[in-house]
């Protein structure tokens, strides 16, 4: 139970993907990054900074806030991407994963990849809600689906980066089996019982899948009505800050 | 919750070797304890890296009800355990080099206060970057203040209950919605203030 609510997508640790793949995450990070600095105005950033600030310290809290019962954290990335924008909400996970990176809450070299795939839900979620609004014009159903939605792209995004690193995880299994003191240890285990060696010695993604998607999915439904009823509580308070048109949902 | 406030006070109040040390130096410490989890491929290596890091941590006095705070990342390392077809050899490997990852940046930060590592990083990175980093940090404080007081509005409204769920999620969202107003109306103040001190788009810490 205690890692459904992380299901949604999980902050990678330090040590456990291969180098060429995170050093890849954080030029691609920084690629994007720089697009998106490119497509707003310096005063604009420096007036929207204090906002930004705010909006990365409430996905923080979201994720140190743990609803006890069902020990839950929450992300808040879809709705800090409605308030904040594409460009805004890119530096501003950027931001969330460093400044959690610093707790242990996902490692510092792979700050690059866990900031492109919760990036992923704050971009995807603010289309997607864009889109569903001008379609069904219901806020509820529109923020729900776009946060439901968003949530399988950056889950799946968070399967392919770890698929990626497959050679790298049976480099690991095959390269200390058969030295160090430990090892040996092992290695004599192996001897008595080769062929179940053999069999468990394969890295398995499908098992990793099939653990991952069921949990997600439980992420993805809270997640996705706990965000419409933050949306609809800011729609009747300060209707503003969600720039809708003038049309009641 | 992390906690970042404790966390915050001992950095500050804590007086050891590794408080005094300059926060340049141990972030260099901090990126060579990464380069021994990267390169370091077998147990006994990390074994002994990990010992290293947990020595520093109790010879720095850092208080044992930060220790906890290692541990958490061993929850996203669990589910690689399922793509080893649970070799135990592999499940120690990660573990350890999750656990020195983990140690590391938690003694980094009880005995070096943010501020100190944002103006190191500062020489590094975009200076707007490294301002958003510190409004967060800022922000962070701000909001732990008025979750105090939305605590208490939400265990009002009957908080969160296994027989009621529906209305749990209801008084859960809101009181993030109540959040996130007051900390957007915050931010809003909080840039005015920054504009009277003549803030452009900089902090300037202390020693620049």
């Amino acid at each position: 139970m205690e890692q459904e609510g992380k299901m949604s997508h999980i902050h990678f640790p330090d040590g456990v993907l291969p180098v060429w793949l995170w050093v890849s995450g954080f030029i691609v990070a920084i690629l994007v990054g720089t697009i998106f600095f490119r497509l707003i105005k310096k005063e604009e950033l420096t007036r929207r900074l204090p906002l930004l600030g705010m909006m990365s310290a409430v996905m923080v809290l979201g994720a140190t806030v743990e609803i006890v019962p069902i020990a839950y954290h929450v992300n808040l990335t879809v709705i800090s991407g409605i308030l904040l924008g594409p460009s805004l909400i890119f530096l501003a996970t950027f931001v969330v994963n460093v400044i959690l990176s610093l707790f242990g809450h996902g490692g510092i070299t792979v700050i690059g990849l866990n900031t492109l795939t919760l990036s992923i839900e704050g971009v995807v979620g603010y289309f997607l809600f864009r889109l569903f609004w001008k379609v069904l014009k219901r806020l509820t159903l529109a923020i729900f689906l776009a946060t439901f939605l968003a949530l399988i792209f950056s889950t799946f995004a968070m399967i392919g980066v770890v698929s990626l690193g497959t050679s790298h995880y049976e480099e690991l299994i095959h390269q200390e089996s058969g030295k160090g003191l430990i090892g040996l240890e092992f290695g004599k285990e192996k001897e008595e019982h080769p062929k179940e060696g053999i069999s468990e010695k394969e890295v398995n993604l499908k098992r990793f899948i099939a653990i991952i998607l069921p949990l997600g999915f439980i992420g993805w439904l809270l997640e996705g009505i706990i965000t419409a009823f933050i949306c609809r509580y800011i729609y009747r308070l300060r209707p503003d800050l969600l720039h809708l048109e003038k049309a009641s949902p | 919750m992390i906690q970042l406030s404790y966390l915050d006070y001992v950095a500050v109040e804590k007086k050891s070797f590794l408080h005094r040390l300059s926060p340049k130096i141990k972030i260099i410490g901090m990126v060579f304890v990464l380069f021994g989890l990267i390169t370091l491929r077998n147990v006994s290596g990390l074994l002994l890296l990990y010992g290293m890091i947990l020595a520093l941590f109790f010879l720095s006095r850092t208080p044992i009800r930060l220790f906890p705070l290692t541990l958490y990342p061993l929850i996203f390392a669990i589910l690689f355990v399922f793509i080893s077809g649970f070799q135990i050899v592999f499940i120690l490997l990660i573990f350890l080099k999750v656990l020195c990852g983990s140690t590391g940046v938690v003694l980094l930060l009880a005995t070096t206060p943010y501020p100190s590592i944002f103006s190191v990083l500062g020489r590094v990175l975009p200076s707007s970057f490294v301002t958003a980093l510190f409004l967060t940090y800022r922000s962070i404080f701000i909001l732990l203040n008025i979750l105090e007081e939305t605590q208490q509005a939400l265990y009002l409204r009957g908080g969160f209950q296994w027989r009621h769920p529906w209305r749990s999620l209801i008084n859960i969202s809101n009181a993030f919605g109540h959040l996130m107003i007051k900390g957007i109306d915050a931010s809003e103040k909080m840039y005015e203030s920054m504009v009277l001190r003549g803030f452009k788009n900089k902090i300037h810490y202390r020693g620049e």
